[in-house]
């Protein structure tokens, strides 16, 4: 075992207290901004009108009766096979009927989906801008700062993640640059704010907890895709069905598996 | 043991309802600070139901007044409660239109309010106006089918009005949207084995009936060990068919047929055994045998000792 | 039944311990022999391995914790359906009990059973008049 000289870098003890500590500070601070930020900006999920409820879910409806099928008699599946097949191919669900086969619409004209983009836009703003900022401050103010070395030994592959911002070849990876601090805190944060903000920002989850059982539901619909389309190929899959039950037999079933 | 304020009290018997209510005060005086838990505003919601129940008017009104509070009126599921509670200080049926009135103007604004659409079809149905409630309820499960809960409310209305058929196609939807639950297999099984006692004797529908009420109890009991109630139906259809010995009536392609004399013998055999095995064990309270309701029990027992007088 | 499998663990632990310190007892030891040599002989010591008993010492702890946590585990939950399903209408409250002797959290009774109750539709008047009835009736019928 070849020893290698263990390296010293006198560090003034000062660089901790006024680059670690506010870097950390200003990341767990900037955390929690951005927490009751999104919780403000948060926009309720748009109520469905009655038509799109009932579009989405016949179609969840077909999808039901095609999977849990082998629960019919072959007789009420064929019933319901041929109605929903029927009113599937007819449109009779979709929201307006008018448009089916009218192709694909234009994802950017439709306010629906549009604001659902919107909400999505404002959720990565938040994410970028105050990151973007930090780091360009961190990148003026402390750019190649070895800050701190780390009480474990690290292969040289994390070289480049620790030590990003100095140039420095041949020094040990334990050696901790201040950009490298800041990763860090990124992905290292998660469990702090948790246990600052309640765990899976507890505030949501009751409201959702209230509004749910059966309250608005995932779009199925994802923009520019066409119901009308979705439907047809639901009426297909449902057509296509070889139907059994799990009734066939089950006496026989029972009274093999079960002994007294 | 106590029940706990964190499941729905519907199906609790009186006493165990009045222990509930009876906490009531305890809960209260607990002030709202400190951090919520979900468990929290479910006990809320569960007191306030059984003190409506035990008619503590008072306490309900208080767990409505927090339940406000944190989710504002407009929530819809606070809003069906707040329903509920008018609903349950009507004292007489102007009132009680009122109440209805109220919920039609909230789904004059906002027709996809779907706890309050089903507020609304419980008080048609609790009214009397029963005809008016099914057809609502047809309604709703128009433009929302995926309700498992609406389609077997809606077996249950049929069922009380004598359509057996109407409610055994509600009671399979729910079975589409739920296909391992044992219990519903079991009450398909009852709604079909009670649709052949009232079709008149002999014919081939009685005898589709039947098959299928032995099938669908004997997929209870493949989906849970040891469930009595699935052990009882079968009992009860493989007694009515060992005496009936019918002859296998001519039946429609796709239909279930009657299983041979033979299997349905040993059927009968089985489910006699496993019977008195649960009446056994949970009569000497065993332990691991005490989850069963004893109104279960005795009439299991009941059936039991009835077979061996006619045997 | 758990403060048996705690105090194995505690005792793992202690174990563990114990042959961590040894262990670097025998790391210091080394460093200060090789330290004294190399000043007197330029030779380099030869590096000696970890004592066996030191090693053997962890493998047992480890296991000792390793058994002490798996006492102490609560009981298996059924991962067949209808054996869980009969488990739940069998034994009711009493299948699922924690090591506390307490129903666990997720315990919930039949999980469809809000099929049949309903609780969306639940007739509050008539609920009432029934136990306003049960209540006229002296309260005791159906006391279980």
């Amino acid at each position: 075992m070849a020893q290698v000289p263990v390296q010293t870098i006198h560090r003034d003890p000062q660089l901790f207290y006024w680059i670690l500590f506010p870097i950390t500070i200003v990341m767990i601070l900037t955390g929690v901004l951005r927490h009751y930020a999104s919780v403000l900006m948060q926009s309720a999920p748009k109520k469905l009108d009655q038509k799109s409820i009932r579009e989405q879910r016949s179609l969840l409806h077909g999808i039901n009766v095609r999977s849990n099928f082998h629960t019919l008699s072959k007789k009420s599946f064929a019933t319901r096979r041929d109605a929903l097949v029927t009113a599937f191919e007819s449109g009779a669900y979709l929201k307006d009927p008018e448009r089916a086969g009218g192709g694909q619409p234009n994802p950017l004209s439709d306010p629906s989906s549009m604001e659902g983009m919107m909400g999505m836009m404002k959720n990565q703003m938040a994410m970028i801008i105050p990151n973007t900022l930090i780091m360009s401050w961190i990148n003026a103010f402390f750019s190649g700062y070895v800050i701190m070395k780390l009480p474990f030994p690290l292969t040289i592959k994390f070289k480049s993640m620790l030590q990003a911002g100095v140039m420095t070849k041949d020094m040990d990876p334990r050696w901790m640059s201040s950009i490298s601090w800041y990763f860090l805190c990124i992905f290292g944060l998660q469990s702090v704010f948790n246990f600052l903000l309640g765990s899976d920002n507890a505030a949501s989850q009751m409201a959702q907890q209230m509004g749910g059982m059966g309250g608005a539901p995932a779009q199925m619909f994802g923009p520019g895709v066409d119901p009308d389309k979705q439907f047809k190929a639901e009426a297909e899959n449902l057509a296509v069905i070889e139907h059994y039950s799990v009734l066939d037999n089950v006496e026989d079933r029972l009274l093999e598996g079960i002994s007294v | 043991m106590a029940p706990s304020l964190l499941y729905n009290p519907a199906k609790l018997p009186p006493s165990a309802a009045l222990q509930l209510a009876q906490q009531a005060p305890i809960v209260l005086q607990q002030s709202l600070s400190g951090t919520e838990t979900v468990d929290q505003w479910a006990t809320y919601e569960n007191l306030l139901l059984s003190c409506l129940r035990t008619g503590d008017d008072e306490a309900a009104a208080k767990c409505m007044d927090r339940l406000e509070e944190r989710f504002g009126a407009d929530n819809e599921r606070v809003m069906a409660l707040r329903g509920l509670l008018s609903e349950a200080q009507a004292e007489n049926n102007g009132e009680l239109e009122a109440v209805l009135k109220q919920y039609d103007a909230i789904l004059e604004g906002n027709n996809t309010n779907i706890p309050i659409t089903k507020r609304r079809i419980a008080l048609l149905r609790s009214m009397g106006r029963v005809s008016d409630a099914a057809s609502a309820l047809v309604q709703f499960l128009d433009f929302s089918p995926t309700d498992a809960e609406a389609w077997s409310e809606l077996s249950d209305l049929y069922f009380s009005q004598g359509l057996y058929s109407q409610a055994i196609y509600a009671l399979e939807e729910v079975l589409l949207l739920s296909p391992n639950a044992w219990n519903i297999h079991a009450r398909l099984g009852e709604l079909q084995y009670m649709a052949a006692t009232t079709s008149g004797n002999g014919g081939g529908s009685q005898q589709k009936y039947l098959a299928e009420a032995l099938k669908r109890f004997a997929r209870s009991i493949e989906l849970c060990d040891d469930y009595l109630r699935g052990y009882y139906g079968l009992k009860l259809v493989t007694t009515r068919l060992l005496k009936e010995q019918a002859k296998q009536a001519k039946t429609d392609e796709g239909e279930f047929t009657l299983p041979e004399p033979r299997t349905i013998q040993r059927l009968d055999e089985l489910a006699t055994a496993k019977l008195s095995e649960i009446v056994r064990h949970s009569s000497l309270k065993d332990r691991g045998w005490r989850g069963y309701d004893e109104r279960e029990v005795a009439a299991a027992r009941e059936l039991l000792s009835q077979n061996g007088i006619e045997r | 039944m758990t403060w048996i499998s705690k105090t194995i663990t505690v005792f793992g632990g202690l174990l563990l311990a114990h042959a961590c310190y040894s262990a670097q007892e025998h790391a210091a030891l080394q460093s200060f022999k090789a330290a004294a040599t190399s000043t007197l002989t330029s030779s380099t010591p030869a590096a000696s391995s970890l004592p066996v008993d030191i090693a053997i010492e962890t493998i047992v702890a480890t296991l000792i914790t390793v058994l002490g946590l798996v006492l102490g585990t609560r009981p298996l939950r059924p991962i067949q359906w209808r054996v869980w399903a009969g488990k739940i209408e069998r034994e009711g409250e009493e299948g699922f009990l924690g090591n506390n002797g307490e129903v666990e959290k997720d315990y919930m009774g039949n999980p469809f059973s809000y099929l049949e109750s309903r609780p969306s539709f639940v007739d509050i008047r008539k609920q009432r008049k029934e136990f306003s009835q049960w209540v006229k009736n002296g309260g005791s019928q159906g006391k279980n």
